[in-house]
């Protein structure tokens, strides 16, 4: 299978080839005192407009999710629908853009929410067994053996993710009630509930020195981002708004989250600093833009885009913000007091 | 593309289609005995405020308080985690799955205060399209059925299509009440489908044992084929046989009925519109068959209600992964395809004489589950009506604080399938001739 990469065309495209001549416009402005409002607006589209264009890496358009960079960028994973009825993962080269299941004998069981453990040696993800059943598999790749995390009853675990050690895998899943992040070592030993959230909690993701945990809760009517230490204690909210925030994922530096939200109307892409200030909008959209993840160089988001209805992988190049360490800092010491 | 059975009808040109067309119109058929003269059916037309009826059958249970009846009010343990957005219609909020329909509310109406009979998905899936209870027995005809029986088949074209992978089921058993019931079996719906991509397919001629584009082709092969299949058959099912066959092999000698099918024909931009699943491009291809006159079109969601399983095709029935399929999957694709389905009929002009309702045979449990989901709930659901002179933009209905019962009239579907007959001129009197509906009455509050 191949696919192609193209730099997709958008209507921010004229202004980001014309950046000079809309600084002269301002300057223009200035001179006839047209008024600060309308400079900071031309501001705001020039700025926006500094982003490159996306790039496409698949053209097939069928629905996908998940995306994931692993080995330092040379792959990206991602699920998406085979058919009517079934989620298969699959691995992407970036370099020649060939893609390839990531398990070749997978069946007929959807596979989903892949996450791949630092340091190479363990996939885990979500897989569905039966009716109305699934369950967190953890692959040891260098012995290609799974361990197999479940719960009594039917349910599902959801959205795995390594603690940067890649020793211990956390998760979300409702035994008994609201649905709660959990860990598990790999060997699938030391399975332990990490929270006692009232409302519903989902998508954790550590930052890289592995002392916080960034998370979904809906406890606040609708699904707000938080951050806690490791061992589940001190909580800190750090978006709040009347719509969904979800999805967050720790850049590899430590220093910011991408997040998706509703609050533009719909499923856009977000980042922002990891205590919750300077929120940026990477994607624009009248479309769907859902599941961003990191690329390892920690200056570009693959996302899956939705356009003109067909769903696609596209990688947004992300400008760093200079506010974001100084917030790091300040964010962790709140975070990590005992 | 498409897909005629087990091959492509454009695989099927030139010399080799004519052949095919020769020979199916020699086919042998009996199936226009029995069924309304022209006459009848012009006359039925003229008394019908809705030309056709679209159905969009929400198969497995949406949550109504997950989509068009939120209650941000209520404790944590039943409103459920997504925001709420404001609508075009006074005093109604969504939750924010549905961002393009709330936008688009003044052009339907949503009743919140449905209730079905029974709480398991065969039993209250033959309630939620006919209206009764499988047992007892006799199952009662699909609202399709009775609409088909009334109208009766005016060109090419079935009058009863369901557009899906498959008659609705759950792993067990398929639903009863899927087709003509006591109007017998003339009156099953017609199954097409399509893809993802606007791949459109006819099953019924994949039932045909060792048919290939070689074998269709020559005339003489085919008719040997065709009498043995019926001569295999007791006199009792060679009606039900010639009538499915006839359906098939008439919608390959129509250029009308190709053309219906033949969503290559939209332009990129409409299409894309729907999106990309095969509900959005069975809404389409639906839109294509009521604008070709075909009285009566069920797009069903899915074949199956499992949603998260093996085989399964993504049902509503969210037993687990409630919230996260409705916002990864089941709200995206529904407020995309509804919304479209609703831009395009309005922009040609067919809402005026087509009704377009979206229901499923049940709601929800507003309590959220120890699983972090939603289980059954017959007690209380939606439906959504626009079109063929149904007020738009309005609230019918409501259920009380939590969800779980209406506050005012129950909404029943007998009471849906008697308003889509009104609507489609089967009116009282033709209702007993045919004995259905037997006790239902129209839902008063959407006019």
């Amino acid at each position: 299978m191949n696919c192609f990469e193209h730099r997709t065309s958008n209507t921010q495209r004229w202004a980001s080839n014309d950046r000079t001549s809309m600084f002269d416009v301002g300057r223009w402005m200035l001179n006839v005192r047209i008024g600060p409002v309308l400079l900071l607006i031309l501001l705001l589209v020039v700025t926006d407009a500094q982003a490159a264009d996306p790039i496409q890496l698949t053209t097939d358009g069928a629905l996908k999710r998940d995306p994931r960079f692993v080995g330092n960028g040379a792959k990206l994973v991602f699920c998406y629908d085979e058919g009517p009825n079934l989620v298969r993962m699959l691995q992407m080269k970036m370099d020649d853009r060939s893609i390839t299941p990531v398990f070749e004998d997978a069946g007929n069981r959807h596979n989903l929410e892949p996450a791949w453990s630092l340091d190479g040696q363990w996939i885990a993800y979500t897989q569905c067994t039966g009716n109305l059943t699934a369950r967190l598999v953890i692959h040891n790749r260098a012995e290609n053996t799974d361990v197999f995390i479940t719960h009594p009853g039917r349910g599902g675990t959801r959205s795995p993710t390594f603690s940067p050690d890649s020793k211990t895998v956390v998760y979300a899943f409702a035994e008994t009630g609201p649905q709660q992040l959990w860990s598990v070592d790999t060997a699938g030993k030391n399975k332990k509930q990490l929270t006692e959230f009232s409302g519903i909690t989902n998508w954790p993701t550590f930052t890289p020195d592995g002392k916080t945990i960034v998370f979904a809760n809906s406890r606040e009517n609708n699904y707000e981002l938080y951050a806690v230490a490791a061992d589940g204690s001190n909580e800190q909210r750090l978006t709040e708004n009347t719509i969904m925030d979800i999805r967050p994922r720790v850049s590899p530096d430590g220093k910011r989250i991408a997040f998706v939200s509703t609050r533009d109307g719909n499923y856009e892409v977000y980042v922002m600093n990891l205590d919750g200030s300077h929120v940026q909008r990477i994607t624009t959209s009248e479309e769907r833009d859902d599941y961003p993840a990191w690329h390892s160089n920690g200056r570009q988001l693959v996302t899956v885009s939705e356009r003109n209805g067909e769903f696609d992988l596209y990688l947004f190049d992300v400008e760093p913000t200079h506010h974001a360490s100084e917030k790091l800092s300040a964010s962790l010491d709140v975070v990590s007091k005992p | 593309m498409i897909d005629f059975g087990s091959f492509k009808a454009r695989d099927c040109g030139g010399s080799t289609r004519r052949s095919f067309l020769r020979t199916a119109a020699t086919v042998p058929l009996a199936m226009r005995a029995g069924l309304p003269t022209p006459e009848v059916i012009a006359a039925a037309k003229s008394r019908a405020k809705a030309k056709s009826v679209i159905l969009l059958w929400l198969w497995g249970g949406p949550s109504h308080i997950d989509l068009v009846d939120p209650k941000p009010d209520a404790s944590m343990d039943y409103r459920g985690p997504f925001g709420t957005i404001d609508t075009r219609t006074t005093g109604m909020k969504f939750t924010e799955l549905l961002p393009r329909m709330a936008a688009r509310s003044d052009k339907f109406s949503v009743i919140r205060s449905m209730v079905n009979s029974n709480n398991g998905h065969p039993g209250a899936g033959t309630v939620g399209v006919t209206g009764f209870e499988e047992s007892p027995g006799p199952v009662q005809p699909n609202f399709g059925a009775i609409v088909a029986k009334h109208r009766g088949q005016d060109g090419s074209l079935p009058p009863f299509f369901y557009v899906g992978r498959g008659i609705p089921r759950d792993l067990p058993r398929r639903i009863e009440g899927y087709g003509g019931g006591t109007l017998g079996k003339a009156y099953d719906p017609f199954l097409v489908s399509a893809s993802d991509r606007g791949e459109v397919s006819i099953p019924t001629l994949k039932m045909m044992p060792n048919m290939s584009p070689g074998r269709i082709s020559d005339r003489r092969q085919l008719l040997t084929q065709l009498d043995e299949e019926r001569y295999r058959l007791d006199a009792a099912k060679v009606e039900e046989w010639g009538h499915k066959y006839q359906s098939a092999y008439g919608l390959l000698t129509s250029a009308e009925a190709r053309a219906a099918f033949d969503l290559t024909q939209e332009s990129k931009e409409t299409r894309s519109s729907y999106g990309r699943s095969t509900f959005g491009q069975g809404c389409l291809l639906a839109r294509r068959l009521a604008e070709s006159g075909v009285p009566y079109v069920q797009v069903n969601w899915s074949e199956y209600v499992e949603t998260f399983t093996p085989g399964g095709d993504w049902g509503w029935d969210t037993h687990i992964y409630n919230f996260e399929l409705l916002q990864d999957r089941h709200g995206p694709i529904f407020d995309r395809a509804y919304s479209a389905l609703l831009d395009d009929m309005t922009e040609r002009g067919l809402m005026e004489d087509t009704l377009l309702i979206a229901m499923g045979e049940f709601g929800r449990t507003p309590r959220i589950s120890n699983r972090a989901a939603r289980e059954h709930w017959n007690q209380c659901y939606f439906s959504i009506w626009a079109g063929a002179g149904v007020q738009s933009g309005r609230v019918i209905g409501q259920s009380d604080p939590k969800g779980e019962r209406p506050v005012s009239r129950p909404i029943t579907p007998l009471m849906a399938g008697t308003t889509i007959a009104e609507l489609t001129g089967v009116g009282a009197q033709q209702r007993a001739e045919l004995k259905v509906l037997d006790g239902g009455s129209v839902i008063d509050e959407l006019f």
